[in-house]
């Protein structure tokens, strides 16, 4: 009898998480091999059929496109630059810190649909600041929104304004636990600040930065869809559509579950090997730290 | 001295001013935009400040939607998935801390792999189950399935490990049985992770948006961030000012626990074992 104790702590959260996260994996593997419009009492099977006619369009090839290019843009601004920005913070002293963390940290508790608001009324193109701003420069304001260029570069900054706070203070949260002894070792040693940065805290701090590179990557092409949904449904001609959008308009917008839960099914092999890579690393971290 | 140290800080206290005000110019906009009269916001300009204060947008907001409503589903939902959210993870960090069992770090590697499952591949199955259970436009179908978390277990259970044995130990050896030591000894023992999850489980559930739009198509149920979608179209498409309004009133809760708390969570966060 007491060998069941511990799973009565364990089962509800692993019931719920078997419930909502596992079994619907396999669900979706099921679900992309029928032919079926999740209204009709039927589906028919239609083997290969949804994979086929994916990797045969235009769509799927041109949301991967999209969904690299948000990623290669999120990594740079929410991987690199809060990664600069916390490592400014650990070079100022500690009671002049506390502001800047507050600060930086805020846009990171509001919601992604009020952040896509916000932007939405300062991308305005006739009375939104930005393109204000930029007439007085004398520069010309693209359609921020409807320019088939701009787009994506538009929303991955609302994205970008509301997430760089939190990896933000993930990166920080990694620069401050680099052992302070190993820096004033290599600073008796002589060694520069560009070095120190380069060979002790840059490798100190990599699991932390594997972690933000692998939630940017797998977590950003699920934020940038609050935006996407909201401003642009996917357009300009699905010029701002992501992998995560095509499925949703698949499913929600067309009705057709086994094109969306096999768009679904690449998405995630793509992602797999990032997302095993990840849990190998936070798993040998949390039994070999102690 | 003084001198050589500030001119070499300077550089970095630059970098840290410009990002801080990037951070904060879109919530000034938004909300001087909601106090802006309507001739004010079209006549356009740089200052964000209104030269003019009106409350006219906040009415407006009210007049247009359900707003009381909205703000009562949403904190309904979001305390609810709060609550229950916290309790199933203290539960199960308990469980993977304080008992050795078979299959215990292959169950914990699998929770821990459920992180980082995307939303876009369980999202079918999880639509249609509630949609089956009847349970699409009801508080059911969007909180439970909300109520589990692996992230916070995997938190909570970093800072277990930090509580030496012997006082659970000593606790068991008095007759304690396992709730009454979770009670007493461990909530006691690591009162801060816990506010501070829960303050982040709260932000993260009042924001929500993603599962909502999905389950609530009935206005009558919406929460405020799927409410903010009525003033993106064509409806509301111009009326800059109001949609100011609504996004500040969406925002103003989140803003006010994070401002009130914002020392603790943002060094619990630091502390927290969230360093991956």
């Amino acid at each position: 009898m007491r060998r069941f104790i511990p799973l009565v702590f364990i089962a509800p959260a692993l019931f719920l998480i078997v419930l909502f996260t596992f079994w619907p994996v396999l669900s979706t593997l099921h679900l992309s091999f029928l032919q079926w419009n999740m209204i009709s009492p039927r589906a028919r099977w239609e083997g290969p059929g949804n994979y086929l006619s994916l990797l045969t369009g235009r769509e799927f090839w041109l949301a991967g496109y999209n969904t690299l290019v948000y990623t290669v843009i999120l990594l740079v601004f929410n991987l690199v630059l809060p990664y600069l920005v916390a490592y400014a913070v650990t070079r100022v002293p500690p009671r002049r810190q506390t502001p800047y963390k507050a600060l930086i940290f805020a846009p990171g508790v509001i919601s992604l649909a009020v952040a896509s608001v916000i932007f939405l009324w300062l991308y305005n193109p006739v009375l939104g600041p930005v393109d204000i701003l930029l007439r007085h420069l004398g520069l010309g304001a693209p359609a921020w929104l409807t320019g088939y260029r701009t787009v994506i570069w538009a929303l991955s900054l609302i994205t970008t304004w509301k997430l760089f706070g939190y990896n933000f203070i993930v990166l920080l949260a990694g620069l401050v636990a680099v052992p302070r002894e190993l820096i004033q070792a290599a600073q008796l040693e002589g060694a520069s600040g560009w070095q120190i940065f380069w060979h002790i805290i840059r490798p100190q701090t990599s699991a932390t930065s594997l972690y933000v590179l692998v939630m940017t990557v797998v977590w950003g092409a699920q934020y940038v869809f609050v935006p996407i949904q909201m401003l642009t449904n996917g357009g300009p001609d699905y010029a701002s559509t992501n992998l995560v959008f095509l499925i949703y308009q698949y499913g929600f917008g067309f009705f057709q579950a086994g094109k969306a839960a096999a768009c679904a099914v690449l998405t995630l092999l793509v992602f797999l090997v990032l997302i095993l890579l990840q849990a190998r690393v936070l798993e040998k971290k949390v039994y070999y730290e102690d | 001295m003084k001198v050589r140290r500030w001119s070499k800080e300077a550089p970095w206290h630059i970098l840290l001013i410009l990002t801080a005000v990037l951070s904060l110019l879109p919530f000034i906009w938004m909300l001087a935009t909601a106090f802006k009269p309507e001739p004010e916001i079209f006549a356009g300009g740089l200052n964000p400040l209104p030269a003019v204060p009106t409350l006219a947008n906040f009415r407006f907001v009210m007049e247009r939607v359900p707003l009381f409503r909205y703000f009562a589903n949403t904190l309904l939902a979001a305390v609810l998935i709060t609550g229950l959210k916290m309790v199933t993870s203290i539960l199960a960090a308990y469980g993977f801390t304080r008992f050795r069992f078979r299959g215990r770090e292959f169950i914990f590697y699998l929770c821990l792999v459920s992180i980082f499952v995307p939303v876009q591949v369980t999202m079918l199955p999880n639509y249609l189950l509630i949609s089956h259970l009847g349970w699409l436009n009801s508080f059911a179908g969007l909180v439970i399935p909300q109520l589990a978390d692996a992230m916070g277990i995997f938190l909570l259970r970093q800072s277990i490990r930090t509580v030496p044995v012997s006082l659970f130990e000593a606790a068991r050896i008095d007759g304690a049985g396992h709730l009454a030591v979770l009670r007493r000894v461990l909530l006691p023992a690591i009162k801060p992770a816990v506010v501070a999850l829960a303050i982040l489980f709260f932000i993260n559930a009042w924001n929500e948006y993603y599962w909502p739009l999905l389950v609530l198509n009935d206005k009558s149920m919406y929460t405020l961030p799927l409410a903010l979608q009525m003033f993106t179209n064509q409806e509301g498409g111009t009326a800059w000012g109001v949609m100011m309004a609504a996004a500040s009133l969406t925002a103003l809760p989140p803003l006010v626990v994070y401002l009130l708390t914002q020392r603790y969570v943002v060094d619990s966060f630091i502390n927290s074992g969230l360093k991956g």
